[in-house]
């Protein structure tokens, strides 16, 4: 026979105030794991949510990022003339080439910071839709005009529109901020890709983005350049090229998973106390209800019950405080671009999910023992103790 | 009976709650060690005999960006500095690695290397073989037994940032730096693959003297302000601050954790001192009615609460430093981590850290002693 759920529920509303330090306990840990997950979540989900799957994007072989990438002038002339891409009314290739720059500018708190400077032709524009204007105008060309992401306009010092800031011996004024939807473009700042070669004296492209009509002919063109020796490039779909950009990801999930063993080790350490001293408590309860007929598997699930309730009381109050930072925009240097890189904490389902999951295991694993010696307890004894 | 034993017996009295709570107590401890460590490793750059007058400078407008060869001779004639050598992250991919180098290499000036890593050891007929072979390399000790490398091997390397996949002999392998993984090559030899294109990556400087260290730093920036590549010279350590100030708020997300560690621990360790307390309220009582003052009963449980508390430092923070003592961390984190030092200073706060708890666990217990007469204490019953 079973004990109502109840029982378990009300034995611990009874002893409030170990139960609340538990419940907290539990709480906190969850709380960091979720916290720190969502993190690198946030990192997978701007690079995740990058691109066009029209889109090839082309880079140096042996490059692992665009902004490491060189590429030659002669390359694009070749390649904008290879039949799978796509022309548009004028009959021309859509093709574009960008030249990204690393500039280390002053954050608005006085540090300095790298960030990722992209000369983008109009057609690389065109190719982008997921980058609107959502202050100011475009950039004209020639002009010194530079358009930023309103997210790192938030971070870096002169990036109001209408400020103007110096590098590479040029003074650049902002005309303009621009918005990527979440994606790794909020991390960019955009100007004109002839002036951006000539500022910063680059003869080389740094990549090619082209449009392609259809998925036969994406994997055609994929296959066409890095068959063709003479290249030495690397082609693939710009959806692909993002989503594998999540080196920055990898420490953070490494660092949130290894606090949470060492922070649960505590965890269950105390639960196991809270756990053990409530057994003692009860140890007349305890004979008074195998006497009544109850068995020992009965008193264990009982107690294991009374365990996983509190640690998932803890992992909602774990999750609930994680969630408060959820869509929270932070930013740190992102390893593949070498640049500040933006992006939201994203406290997933799954993430709660195993927050929670993560909290009653944690739970039972601290009542175990206890359980298991209550119900070991002779039942003569446990009636004559006070 | 003295009172000490009284309180050790007491403490004790139940083992099982006694060792988890110093447990749980020595686990957040460790932690909170460990994360000192690993921020102060984060964010305090190395400082060996070479680095204060070593200068690094770099284009302005980002490390991203080349410097052209020509500064050199500009460089040079500048007053109180000692030496100059071109130092430009090639970032090869060797075997194994997929997207990132697991160890840097820098091309350079063989010839004034010694100068300006005066910290390096290597046999002199091994750096004599380097500098006279423009297509070998020295490597750091760590790298070298990590690959199993010796003299006389070949490195081959995929280019990540230039385009030019280069192979190299390895002539020697130097240790004593402070950093011993990185290896070295000839500038001559990767710009000869790239066709010449007559710029660095960045020019390492060994200025004359510490006094006058600042003064070239200042002399360098000024010799190329308003040029086409306007340069940022700075002392190594402002170099690798500059480093760390782009991690952006990886500070910050440590610390909290930290606070967060604490209180946890704080939360944990009060619940349980104040159960150990409401179990043998009775006893208090009868110690009341025997006529020991509230001032010594106070003393009882402070006593009890600090020393389980410090059991649980010692056996942390101090655990965390034997530990951290006794590894070679190098190793252990293929060189993520160098140093991993155990300062007195985080000793110090573990220790502050548990003498807050004890304090601050008994508050409760005390205030419920304070707060109870003798006969309501004997009337409870458990």
């Amino acid at each position: 026979m079973a004990l109502p759920i109840k029982y378990s529920f009300r034995n611990a509303l009874v002893r409030w105030r170990s139960t609340i330090a538990t419940v907290l306990g539990i709480g906190l840990v969850v709380f960091v794991f979720v916290l720190l997950q969502s993190l690198a979540a946030g990192i997978e989900k701007s690079s995740g949510n990058t691109g066009d799957p029209r889109n090839v994007m082309i880079v140096r072989k042996g490059s692992t990022s665009e902004s490491a990438s060189l590429i030659s002038r002669d390359n694009l002339r070749e390649i904008r003339y290879f039949e799978e891409i796509a022309r548009n009314e004028q009959g021309e290739a859509v093709i574009s080439a960008d030249v990204l720059v690393l500039v280390n500018l002053p954050r608005r708190d006085g540090t300095e910071a790298n960030v990722l400077l992209r000369g983008v032709t109009a057609r690389g524009m065109e190719l982008r839709p997921q980058v609107e204007l959502v202050a100011g105008r475009w950039f004209r060309p020639g002009m010194r005009e530079i358009v930023v992401s309103a997210k790192l306009a938030r971070r870096f010092a002169n990036f109001d529109v209408g400020q103007s800031f110096r590098t590479g011996n040029s003074t650049f004024t902002v005309v303009g901020w621009l918005d990527g939807q979440g994606s790794a473009f909020d991390s960019e700042c955009w100007l004109d890709a002839d002036e951006c070669r000539s500022v910063f004296e680059r003869d080389m492209y740094s990549s090619f983005l082209a449009r392609v009509p259809d998925a036969g002919a994406m994997s055609n063109l994929i296959a066409r350049i890095e068959s063709d020796r003479r290249f030495k490039l690397k082609a693939e779909s710009e959806v692909e090229y993002y989503r594998s950009q999540t080196m920055t990801a990898a420490p953070i999930r490494w660092l949130g998973g290894f606090l949470a063993i060492t922070m649960s080790i505590g965890a269950v350490f105390a639960a196991m106390n809270t756990m053990y001293a409530a057994v003692g408590a009860r140890t007349r309860e305890i004979g008074t209800l195998r006497v009544l007929g109850y068995r020992r598997r009965s008193v264990v699930i009982a107690l294991l019950l009374e365990g996983a309730m509190l640690a998932l009381v803890g992992g909602v109050v774990g999750c609930v405080a994680a969630y408060q930072w959820n869509g929270y925009t932070t930013a740190t240097m992102g390893f593949e671009t070498f640049s500040e890189i933006v992006f939201q904490f994203a406290v997933t389902p799954p993430l709660v999910a195993q927050g929670l999951v993560f909290a009653v295991v944690v739970g039972i694993m601290g009542t175990l023992l206890p359980a298991i010696r209550a119900s070991r307890l002779p039942v003569i004894e446990a009636l004559k103790a006070i | 009976m003295t009172l000490g034993t009284f309180i050790i017996k007491n403490a004790l009295r139940n083992k099982r709650r006694a060792t988890l709570s110093i447990l749980s107590v020595a686990v957040s401890l460790f932690l909170l060690v460990m994360l000192q460590v690993a921020l102060r490793e984060l964010t305090n750059p190395i400082n060996d005999e070479g680095s204060s007058l070593r200068i690094i400078v770099r284009n302005k407008v980002s490390l991203a960006q080349p410097l052209p060869r020509r500064q050199l001779q500009v460089i040079e004639r500048i007053q109180g500095v000692a030496a100059v050598s071109p130092f430009t992250f090639y970032g090869g991919l060797y075997k194994g690695d997929e997207k990132f180098t697991s160890f840097a290499q820098f091309a350079v000036d063989p010839e004034r290397c010694p100068l300006l890593i005066s910290d390096a050891k290597i046999p002199k007929e091994q750096y004599e073989a380097w500098v006279a072979d423009r297509t070998s390399c020295i490597l750091g000790r760590l790298t070298a037994e990590r690959f199993g490398l010796k003299v006389g091997d070949r490195m081959q390397f995929t280019g990540q940032i230039y385009p030019a996949d280069l192979e190299f002999m390895v002539a020697g392998i130097y240790h004593g730096t402070a950093d011993d993984r990185n290896l070295m090559f000839h500038q001559s030899y990767l710009d000869e693959s790239l066709g010449n294109p007559g710029t660095v990556g960045t020019w390492w400087v060994r200025a004359a003297s510490i006094d006058e260290a600042p003064m070239v730093t200042e002399r360098i920036n000024n010799a190329f302000a308003n040029s086409s590549a306007e340069v940022r010279a700075e002392s190594e350590r402002a170099f690798v601050l500059g480093f760390v100030s782009m991690w952006a708020n990886i500070k910050t997300l440590i610390t909290g954790i930290s606070v967060v560690v604490v209180f946890a621990l704080l939360l944990v360790t009060v619940s349980t001192m104040s159960m150990a307390i409401r179990e043998r309220f009775r006893e208090l009582a009868i110690l009341k009615a025997l006529g020991f003052r509230r001032r010594e009963l106070f003393a009882f449980i402070l006593a009890e609460s600090c020393g389980l508390a410090m059991a649980g430092a010692l056996i942390g923070a101090g655990g965390a430093w034997v530990v951290f003592h006794s590894i070679d961390i190098q190793k252990a984190t293929n060189g993520l981590f160098i140093l991993f030092e155990v300062t007195p200073q985080m000793m110090g706060l573990a220790f502050a850290v548990a003498t807050a708890l004890g304090v601050l666990s008994s508050v409760g217990p005390m205030l419920a002693v304070a707060r109870t007469s003798v006969v309501q204490g004997l009337r409870t019953l458990d």
